[in-house]
């Protein structure tokens, strides 16, 4: 009897459980790396790869609030508007002002609080479709860049294109932001009380309120989370890029759309991965250096998102035993039909 | 034999590798009610099922009308004249009471009486359905939604009519009713099947009985020939091999310890319970007669009228939620999440008890799940498996690890032993047993009598949410708790009785939740609109403004028609605004002046050939490669913009003049183009109310499930939906063409949000099966006025981003909150 007890192991190793989506994520990066070591070197140079992270840092950092919302099943469309506005909000209100940009950054935050609140209550209070109401919400959150900037940013405070862009041991600052924003998503999910019923709840609606879980105050958390995500990451874009556009988000949504899909989070909800989520922006970032640097058109490149997405999907929704099942019994009625005949 | 229109003879079925029926033989008759008794899992409905050709039995043959029958499908069924209603209604919520019947009834059942209308009229009128034909029928009870389930089968005049448990959710008059119909029909030669679990109904009906138990034939004979004690023997003494921990040993120290006090709700009523420490409660009864909506309630997750004490305390529904542990009957869908592990499903409810500082204390929370898991014998390889990897058994243990760690006042347990093996069947009753010992209450639902029988210190039986009967000591026995079961006469209790008389002015309040009032609204704030710019700035209302507005109202709306279709079968395209560009972009390589007259045509066909190809792989991708929606036509979106710069990476390739004059032409300051569009958008207003593809359209987006069931083709709907969807894009492209003049990849997005717009404003609901195309016509009016009234009202972008924003929110706040009652999530 003994032995069919199951043992409490404390390994540490277990601890870090190792998803399928993550796995397939950091296989598709070594193999783009060595893809990129040997077709197209200059897009894995040092100036390359510094060029890149920054970018790369953003886009995991908006994928992780993106990867919060997608498994309550939802989808935040408002991610256009709302990096856009942080990014206006901490180059227009500082105006080149080191010693204001305090100020600014929290009233970004706090904005994107009351984003994140009017979201939720909108998709998971009120019930309206979660695309309707983020994208209507990017509208609104765009009226108010035009209010503050008439759609045009100033530069950004040296002092936050020092944190943004600095070099710390080598590597990029976002980079580190981008690490600690994954650790610490990852440990709130894995290991705070809240976080762990979110997962539970984003796992089945159903179950998590059979089990007497408030469903509904922790989906509308997920729109608070993810806003103060991308809040994070326009921050960061406005001082990497010191000289901003005020439509900075526009070309971050599908691409945040793409990555949480190609790490293994299902577009219906369910389980969450945003490790992973932030291993494929990183993929998926330099995946569009290499096409950069092999110089081919913006098309391409964007035909590029569109089949990794499409990958993505087919990857983890199509039941590949059945196509495969399908198949055989397709080429096994030709022969006979082909005998027949 | 022609009076025997069906016969049934040694049916076999097995349900991975469980016989569901074994040689099962049944004879039924022309113009006599035979009832077909056993209790769950009888293999009655599994017979029937057979029966009507839903499920193909393994062996046995199948004789209708003296030929026997290859292979009976549904639609062979129903062409042979056998009607099948279910016990829960395939009715279609968004579609009318007339469209519902227009969908599923041949025509020419509907000619007898002059207008299709008044055939209908006296059909309803028959089962004392006083409802009016235009009325929804989401806005139907479960009452009136069963009768009219029941009029659309005793209208086609079937050969062969199948009723399963037809009174369950009947009131008394609509009962007498269908007695009265039944008795009708058999004298015009229909045979009638009647599954029921009542012996009165069965007596005062039925000519003929055949009892099945466990999937086999216990007996038939004349309903004259038997008494009620012979037809219970043969329903009952199932076999079940289980051993039963010991029962409690009363004493009278024992004090009462829940008492549950005229508990009621729309399911059950009146519901009082009392139980001592240390004993397990059952509640028994057929299934769905009110056992699992009475254990939500006890559970906290539904509200109930009354009170539930529990050791001397009241327990209000919040103190329920956060005390009472639930075993839900669905383990799948609600029992368990289904991708978290073991120990994430374990440790759920008891996280706070593993908390250190701020996080939850990982080697704590292990070594307490592990323990708990061990000490019920849970077997699985690790706790960080997958729960999904368990046997039915364990997963049911996890479910019981998760209730004990949480320290429950008491234990809820619909079905436990669902699915679950024999060997861990004894286990789950040993753990319910010693969970009572521990003077937790655990109150256990089943239908399977012989498992209360074996596990229960009292059991309650309940009939049509009533109890009817209350059994203690010797008297748990599965006879006891059948035979009050099937000798039960109480009827469900319904708030408005069917019979009641509608609310007045039944037609305003129609019109108000209806699809055209939103049009209304959309003029009157385009008018006030109107009005307010015009006296701020004249040159509004010239007619250069107006056709250029009407202009660009005409490309949005072609598109939002198409985005209009899609919604209507429940689903989105996100893809129309880089179609509708990527069309330009076509044109703007083969439409230029001086272009030749077959190159422009050649340009046209090829629009719209490449619009049915990128709409069909949205749709196949969606219907074949199981992707959402979203998913199938984000990736479009993105793909198709991507074709677009590869095509022109920037603006180039000018539109032929001749050809955007033509595109332009006006009748006065009307744009022709806006006219077509609006005489298409009133004759699609019309085509998909009235035609069978608009009901069939609406009718998958309303229900899939019971759209399937009227034997619609679901994917190929869906996939005709996207389909047009891209062609109104195309549509939406040539409007474009004339308007910029140059083939241009950065336009054509926007249209996707705008068209979304568009189409919530119209009122079109995006969870599927109602909407209009004036709405949308309207919507998209409304939408080009308010972002024209910016220019001329000297407005900021700003204003333009905020009206948007605000339209579409407001609007969509406004319809789901008016139209919350339906029920749908």
């Amino acid at each position: 009897m003994s032995s069919e007890l199951i043992q409490a192991s404390t390994k540490r190793l277990r601890a870090i459980e190792v998803s399928r989506g993550m796995k397939t994520m950091i296989g598709a990066l070594i193999a783009l790396a060595v893809i990129c070591e040997i077709f197209v070197p200059d897009s894995v140079s040092k100036g390359a790869l510094l060029g890149m992270l920054p970018f790369a840092a953003v886009l995991a950092i908006i994928s992780l609030g993106q990867t919060l919302v997608v498994q309550q099943g939802g989808i935040d469309l408002s991610v256009a508007g709302s990096v856009s506005l942080a990014v206006v909000y901490v180059t227009r209100l500082p105006q080149q002002q080191n010693s204001q940009l305090w100020k600014a950054v929290l009233v970004a935050l706090a904005s994107a609080v009351v984003v994140g609140i009017i979201n939720g209550i909108l998709i998971s209070r009120i019930g309206i479709n979660a695309i309707v109401a983020t994208l209507g919400m990017s509208s609104l959150e765009y009226a108010v860049i035009m209010a503050i900037s008439q759609g045009s940013p100033r530069r950004t405070t040296n002092l936050l294109n020092h944190i943004a862009a600095n070099l710390f041991l080598g590597i990029p600052d976002s980079v580190y932001f981008a690490v600690i924003a994954t650790v610490l998503v990852t440990l709130f999910l894995k290991r705070s009380i809240s976080g762990r019923r979110f997962e539970a709840i984003g796992a089945s609606p159903r179950a998590g309120f059979a089990a007497g879980l408030k469903v509904q105050k922790h989906q509308m958390v997920a729109y608070v989370w993810a806003q103060l995500l991308y809040c994070l990451a326009g921050i960061l874009l406005a001082g990497i890029l010191t000289q901003p556009t005020a439509y900075q988000g526009d070309s971050l949504v599908f691409p945040s759309v793409t990555v949480v899909v190609l790490g293994g989070t299902s577009l219906l909800g369910g389980r969450g991965f945003p490790a992973a989520s932030a291993v494929a922006a990183l993929f998926l970032q330099q995946l569009n250096q290499m096409v950069l640097t092999l110089n081919v058109p913006f098309g391409i490149r964007t035909l590029v998102t569109a089949i990794a997405l499409l990958i993505g999907i087919a990857l983890y929704t199509i039941r590949w035993e059945l196509v495969r099942a399908r198949y055989r019994e397709f080429t096994s009625k030709r022969k006979v039909g082909a005998v027949s005949a | 034999m022609s009076n025997s229109p069906l016969v049934l003879s040694n049916i076999s079925k097995n349900y991975s590798g469980v016989a569901a029926l074994r040689e099962v033989s049944l004879e039924v008759f022309a113009g006599e009610v035979h009832a077909l008794l056993g209790e769950n899992g009888a293999g009655k409905s599994t017979l029937m099922n057979v029966a009507s050709g839903t499920t193909v039995p393994d062996a046995g043959t199948i004789t209708v009308d003296g030929q026997v029958i290859e292979k009976l499908s549904p639609k062979l069924a129903s062409e042979l004249g056998i009607a099948f209603v279910h016990q829960h209604p395939a009715v279609l919520p968004d579609l009318t009471v007339a469209e519902n019947i227009l969908i599923s009834i041949p025509r020419k059942f509907l000619k007898s009486s002059g207008s299709a209308n008044a055939a209908m009229r006296t059909m309803l009128d028959d089962f004392g359905l006083n409802v009016d034909l235009k009325e929804r029928v989401s806005s139907l009870s479960v009452a009136q939604k069963h009768l009219l389930e029941l009029a659309k089968a005793f209208a086609i005049r079937p050969k062969i009519l199948i009723l399963d448990e037809p009174t369950a959710p009947l009131g008394q008059e609509s009962v007498d009713l269908l007695f009265d119909r039944v008795g009708r029909i058999i004298k015009e030669g229909t045979a009638v099947i009647y599954i029921t679990h009542r012996m009165a109904e069965v007596r005062t009906l039925a000519k003929r009985v055949t009892v099945l138990r466990d999937g086999k034939f216990r007996g038939s004979s004349l309903v004259s020939d038997i008494t009620d004690h012979e037809l219970l023997t043969l329903i009952v003494g199932r076999e079940l091999e289980s051993t039963f921990p010991a029962k409690h040993v009363s004493a009278s120290s024992d004090q009462e310890f829940l008492r549950v006090e005229k508990l009621s709700s729309d399911e059950f009523f009146d519901i009082s319970i009392e139980a001592k420490q240390g004993e397990i409660i059952g509640i028994s009864g057929v299934v769905g007669n009110g056992q699992s909506a009475l254990l939500r309630a006890l559970a906290g997750t539904a509200s109930a009228q009354g009170e539930v004490t529990i050791g001397g305390k009241v327990y209000t529904q919040k103190d329920l939620i956060n005390n009472v542990a639930y075993m839900p009957a669905d383990r799948h869908g609600e029992g368990l999440m289904m991708s978290l592990s073991v120990r994430e499903n374990a440790a759920l409810k008891a996280l706070h008890s593993f908390k250190s500082g701020l996080l939850v204390n990982r080697n704590r929370e292990v070594k307490t799940v592990t323990d708990s898991l061990n000490s019920i014998a849970v077997k699985t390889a690790s706790v960080d498996t997958l729960v999904s990897a368990l046997s039915g058994g364990n997963q049911q243990k996890v479910v019981m690890t998760r209730a004990l760690l949480s320290n429950p006042t008491m234990l809820i347990a619909d079905e436990p032993t669902q699915g679950v093996d024999v060997g861990a069947r004894a286990e789950i009753y040993a753990i319910l047993r010693e969970i009572a010992q521990k003077g937790i209450p655990v109150i256990v639902a089943s239908s399977d009598a012989k498992e209360l029988e074996g596990l229960c210190d009292r059991v309650y039986v309940m009939s049509r949410g009533h109890i009817v009967e209350k059994l203690e000591g010797e008297d748990i026995t599965e006879a006891e708790m059948v035979k009050a079961a099937v000798a039960s006469t109480t009827l469900i209790k319904q708030k408005s009785e069917n019979e009641t008389p509608q609310k007045k002015s039944g037609s305003i309040r129609r019109f108000i939740k209806g699809d055209f009032i939103p049009p209304v609204v959309l003029s009157i704030i385009m008018v006030g609109l109107g009005i307010y710019i015009h006296s701020k700035n004249g040159r509004y209302t010239s007619s250069f403004n107006i056709n250029s507005v009407l202009q660009l109202v005409a490309a949005l709306g072609f598109i939002a028609v198409g985005q209009t279709i899609v919604m209507l079968v429940g689903g989105m395209d996100l893809s129309v605004g880089p179609m509708a560009g990527f069309l330009l972009i076509v044109a703007s390589f083969f439409v230029h002046d001086g272009s030749k007259m077959t190159s422009i045509i050649f340009a046209f066909v090829l629009m719209f050939v490449l619009a049915v190809g990128g709409g069909a792989m949205n749709g196949v991708l969606i219907r074949y490669g199981k992707f959402t929606a979203v998913a199938a036509t984000l990736t479009a979106y993105i793909g198709i913009q991507g074709v677009s710069y590869m095509l022109r990476e920037t603006p180039g390739g000018y539109i032929n003049q001749n050809v955007s004059a033509k595109i332009t032409g006006s009748l006065g300051p009307i744009p022709v183009a806006f006219i077509i569009l609006g005489i298409g958008s009133f004759a699609l207003e019309y085509y998909v109310r009235n035609s069978q593809w608009g009901m069939r359209l609406r009718a998958v987006g309303s229900d899939e499930e019971s759209a399937r069931r009227l034997g619609i083709q679901i994917n190929k709907t869906v996939i005709s939906a996207y389909i047009l969807s891209a062609v109104f894009a195309g549509f939406g492209a040539v409007m474009l063409m004339a308007q910029l003049g140059i083939g241009d990849p950065a336009q054509g997005t926007s249209y996707t949000l705008q068209s979304i717009t568009a189409v919530v404003l119209g009122g079109t609901s995006l969870l599927g099966g109602r909407g209009s195309f004036i709405g949308t016509l309207f919507g998209s009016m409304l939408l080009i006025q308010v972002l024209n009234a910016t220019t001329f009202l000297g407005l900021s972008q700003t204003w333009q981003y905020l009206f948007q924003g605000l339209l579409v929110i407001a609007a969509a706040v406004i319809y789901t909150t008016t139209r919350a009652s339906k029920g749908k999530k």
